[in-house]
């Protein structure tokens, strides 16, 4: 038996404080930040008192105590203030940098950055994990849940825009090359998401076929996962010779763009890749529709069109959404890795930052492109579940 | 024995291309036409595949200790607390692209394998972590506490009922991770990671097509050679217990 | 001997077992009944310590079971449950032989016991013992799961709701079985059921519980007799416990004997001595006798039971 609903706020939780005192111990023992005076030259390293002075070492110090206080106290309504107090830290967090920055950036040198040290970025991790936890905790609703994401994302962007955090490597990286991020930003979602629509495309009519002829089962599942199974980078390296060839046979294509490197070898990759998650999701989800519902839809007079539009796809949907949300996540990654042949989007900045050294140009590429796969996470997983025909049960 | 043949196929195969790449000579010059040199000879292909399964196996290894003692920690009643939030992790940090956590390991650790290795552990853990507990969670209770009721001590009950019966989810976790790991560690080569992903990076910034199938080539190789082996031990792995747990 | 004294079971506000004392004899079935959630399984669980105890104290054989070892206390009960919890990757044969293998017997001394076992629950071990559990009939892997409880012959059967999946004649079949058997191994047994027509069944001695309470503690003809409450009236169904007290009776207890066994055909249906005085009345019913003749297991004619004499003082 498990312990009843109204206990809940009696037990004390033992992970919270787990990662409470995690988080008090890395943030005074690694660096917060580090100010470098110019884009080259290795930084120097403030740990937590240092960069932020007693005030505002005491007031982190402060926070973390009393969410791992207040996690083993019974106290009533505990997670629901905890949630506040955790989502108020997360969204305040770009804060520090900004005291950070004015108090240690010499003025009047225009090269001279503050970047996120390590003390920060593991901060940011375990208050993140407080917070999946005390969600967890209040099993709150998804609603909830994004607009917690929305707010705390949005004062994050506000900071990351405001005056105060100028400075900041990151913002320097970005302000330096504005259009080429509004580029990359479109790129990317261009790719990936063109790479998913034209692979739902296609897996729907695959997984139509595999249903009328269950003889093309077998190697249409065999060839889709064998294409998975080949590395990306092999893929796109695969496509290159055959993609030139063809280019350079004829002329027209290369007026259309399509050549070995570029864009055409990255979108026939993607789409190579999305069809195995796609294709299984589609095939798994309408054939597993009980065939009793389809037999008692027949025996009260429905066609077979309406059994498969009014009864089997409506059903099928949450399952084919998934496979959207999986195919989306991995295009999106790959679609970074598609830099490496010339066909642009976030990548490129990894891929330049690495090889330029430029770690802050990593993370101007990097960044994005998680935020970019967690979104499109967090938005399918709710069109998912809003899209059960039946409520879920508790 | 049928079950390994193609396996061990397609390594022969790999070996026999890696050692012997040079005799594709006339082939490359005609794929690449006007370079002085198309076969890659910066380092040796058999060097290369050697690195980068090093990489690959030392990953797997560390990371389905650290999974599977992580997995049998939260299911134990004295880390159940922590099940919840490690399932949650497991899944949301599959969400990140392995690209992605490949770059954000070198500001920590800066250049070479040290930053791969580190990505392709804590990567790959996740689709470990995942399985493990799928197969753990998935065990029918009554069969625990069957085990428990006749006398067997926990620990006994760990490792002679739940691990030997979420063994096959936990290989097929294992299989999942290995595969990305493989692709991720061909990434690594824009990192100062040796592996055979290097022929292809250098193909394109020198604009060598012949470089770049070579290592496409042998990547992919690896990958179905892998990808077979896992395949004949999953089935080995049925065979010896017919159509048991799943 | 098992001793409950005083035993509670709670946690925060939910009481699930509160102040139970019960003392099951050496030898006897003990039968728990009651609704769901009434407190019977957890009852039973307490006994092997897979669930701890808040109060009171629990005694095997006079010893307190919180001073020894749990896996010791455990390997000298056996476990039977409804959803059998046969290990799914291990044989049959494997999954019988699980305690003597734990309590390290020699090899063969196993071998004999899961032969000897097959065979008492009627499994034939040429055909069964290297079948996986997922490849037994629900009523085969039920009896499989017995002969594992049985496998180191220990000195009490703790069986929860064994039969509680099985269809109505399966479940017919394996309690008969189970008499058969308890009158050959005599086990201290503890079973729990939420059917009352088993527990009357099978019991020495019915414990029935409600609300974590036992309301009443008797034999199965004193329940049905003397119902200690409204809620055991209704368990025992007040309408047809005539009906249910005739099926605890033998014919032996009302028929007139004949002076010498006569040797005659018996026929297809025939009434046993060990047969229930309701079926006696079922066939005279059926078949417009006013008497019927009772053979014993040798095939003799031992005597003849009346309608009248059922009527007068059957129940």
């Amino acid at each position: 038996m498990s312990i009843t609903e109204p206990l809940r706020h009696t037990v004390p939780n033992r992970v919270i404080p787990v990662l409470g005192v995690l988080a008090l111990a890395l943030v005074w023992l690694l660096d917060l930040g580090t100010i470098q005076p110019n884009r080259i030259v290795p930084g120097t390293g403030h740990g937590l008192l240092s960069a932020l002075g007693w005030t505002g070492a005491g007031l982190v110090t402060g926070v973390l105590l009393a969410t791992t206080v207040l996690s083993m106290v019974p106290v009533r309504r505990r997670y629901e203030l905890l949630l506040g107090l955790i989502g108020l830290s997360l969204a305040t967090m770009p804060l520090l940098l900004d005291v950070f920055a004015a108090l240690h950036l010499p003025e009047g040198s225009p090269y001279a950055r503050s970047s996120v040290g390590a003390g920060f970025w593991s901060l940011l991790f375990l208050l993140s994990l407080m917070l999946i936890e005390t969600l967890g905790r209040l099993s709150a609703r998804r609603w909830l849940q994004l607009m917690l994401l929305v707010f705390v994302g949005g004062s994050w962007l506000v900071f990351l825009r405001g005056e105060g955090l100028e400075s900041l490597s990151l913002v320097r990286e970005f302000n330096a090359r504005p259009d080429k991020f509004q580029q990359a930003l479109w790129t990317h979602l261009a790719l990936a998401l063109g790479a998913v629509a034209i692979s739902a495309g296609l897996a729907f009519a695959l997984a139509l076929k595999m249903i009328r002829s269950p003889a093309w089962q077998r190697p249409l599942l065999g060839a889709v996962s064998f294409l998975q199974t080949i590395p990306s980078l092999a893929v796109f390296g695969l496509l290159i010779a055959p993609l030139s060839a063809l280019s350079s046979a004829l002329p027209f294509l290369q007026d259309l763009g399509i050549r070995g490197i570029g864009w055409a070898p990255a979108l026939l990759a993607l789409i190579a890749y999305s069809l195995l998650p796609m294709v299984r999701n589609t095939f798994v989800a309408i054939t597993e529709v009980p065939e009793s519902l389809a037999d008692a839809a027949r025996g009260m007079g429905m066609n077979e069109h309406q059994v498969f539009f009014q009864l089997k796809l409506p059903l099928a949907l949450p399952v084919i959404i998934e496979g959207v949300r999986i195919t989306t996540i991995q295009a999106i990654g790959l679609t970074a890795v598609a830099a490496l042949i010339g066909a642009g989007g976030f990548g490129g900045f990894i891929f330049q930052g690495l090889g330029q050294a430029a770690m802050d140009l990593v993370l101007l590429g990097a960044l994005p492109t998680i935020a970019l796969a967690l979104l499109a996470d967090a938005l399918l997983t709710m069109l998912a579940a809003s899209l059960k025909p039946t409520p879920a049960t508790a | 024995m049928r079950v390994w043949l193609p396996a061990t196929l397609l390594a022969s195969l790999l070996l026999a291309l890696s050692a012997g790449m040079p005799v594709l000579e006339p082939l490359f010059n005609w794929v690449q036409p006007g370079k002085q040199q198309v076969i890659y000879e910066r380092e040796s292909f058999l060097f290369l595949l050697q690195n980068h399964l090093m990489l690959v196996v030392v990953s797997a290894a560390v990371g389905t200790l650290v999974a599977v003692a992580g997995g049998i920690f939260v299911t134990r009643p004295f880390g159940r607390d922590f099940l919840p939030l490690v399932g949650q992790v497991a899944s949301i940090g599959q969400t990140f692209p392995p690209v992605a956590v490949l770059a954000l390991a070198v500001p920590v650790l800066g250049f070479g394998e040290a930053p791969i290795l580190l990505a392709l552990v804590l990567y790959g853990l996740l689709p470990i972590l995942r399985n493990t507990l799928a197969g753990l969670e998935g065990i029918d209770p009554s069969v625990r506490e069957a085990a428990l009721g006749m006398g067997m001590s926990p620990v006994l009950v760990l490792v002679r009922v739940e691990l030997p019966l979420a063994g096959r989810v936990i290989l097929a976790g294992i299989r999942t991770s290995v595969t990305i790991n493989i692709a991720t560690a061909a990434i690594g080569s824009t990192i100062g990671a040796r592996t055979l992903g290097d022929p292809v990076i250098a193909g394109l910034v020198n604009g060598n097509t012949a470089y770049v199938l070579q290592g496409a080539i042998l990547i992919g190789l690896l990958a179905l050679t892998t990808d077979s082996l896992f395949e004949a031990l999953e089935r080995s792995w049925d065979r010896r217990l017919q159509s048991v747990g799943v | 001997m098992i001793e409950l004294k005083n035993v509670s079971r709670h946690f925060g506000n939910t009481i699930a077992v509160d102040g139970v004392n019960l003392t099951i004899e050496t030898g006897e079935v003990c039968v728990l009944v009651g609704s769901s959630g009434c407190g019977k399984s957890t009852t039973l669980r307490m006994i092997n310590r897979l669930l701890p105890y808040s109060a009171g104290e629990i005694l095997v054989d006079g010893e307190d079971i919180t001073t020894m070892n749990p896996e010791q206390l455990r390997l000298n009960m056996g476990y039977v449950i409804q959803g059998t919890g046969l290990f799914p990757h291990w044989t049959v044969a494997r999954n019988i032989a699980m305690v003597p293998t734990l309590l390290n017997w020699p090899r063969e001394r196993i071998n004999a016991r899961v032969d000897e076992l097959m065979t008492l629950l009627d499994l034939d071990p040429s055909a069964h013992a290297n079948k996986y559990p997922q490849q037994l009939s629900g009523g085969q892997a039920q009896r499989v799961g017995v002969a594992r409880a049985l496998a180191a012959d220990p000195n009490i059967l703790l069986m929860d709701e064994p039969f509680g999946a099985l269809d109505a004649i399966t479940r017919e079949n394996l309690q008969l079985e189970m008499l058969r058997i308890q009158k050959q191994v005599r086990k201290t047994t503890v079973f729990v059921t939420h059917d009352i027509d088993e527990a009357l069944k099978l019991a020495t001695r019915i414990a029935v519980m409600d609300q974590g309470r036992i309301i009443q503690h008797d034999t199965p003809e004193n329940i049905l007799r003397h119902p200690a409450s409204d809620f055991v009236e209704n368990l025992i169904g007040k309408q047809d416990r005539g009906l249910k007290l005739m099926s605890l009776r033998p014919v032996r207890d009302l028929m007139a004997n004949h002076t010498e066994p006569r040797q005659s055909e018996p026929g297809e249906h025939v009434l046993r001595e060990e047969d229930s005085v309701r079926l006696a009345l079922s066939v005279m019913l059926w078949q417009d006798l006013r008497q019927v003749a009772v053979f014993n297991a040798q095939e003799q004619e031992t005597g003849v039971i009346t309608r009248e004499r059922i009527i007068q003082e059957g129940v």
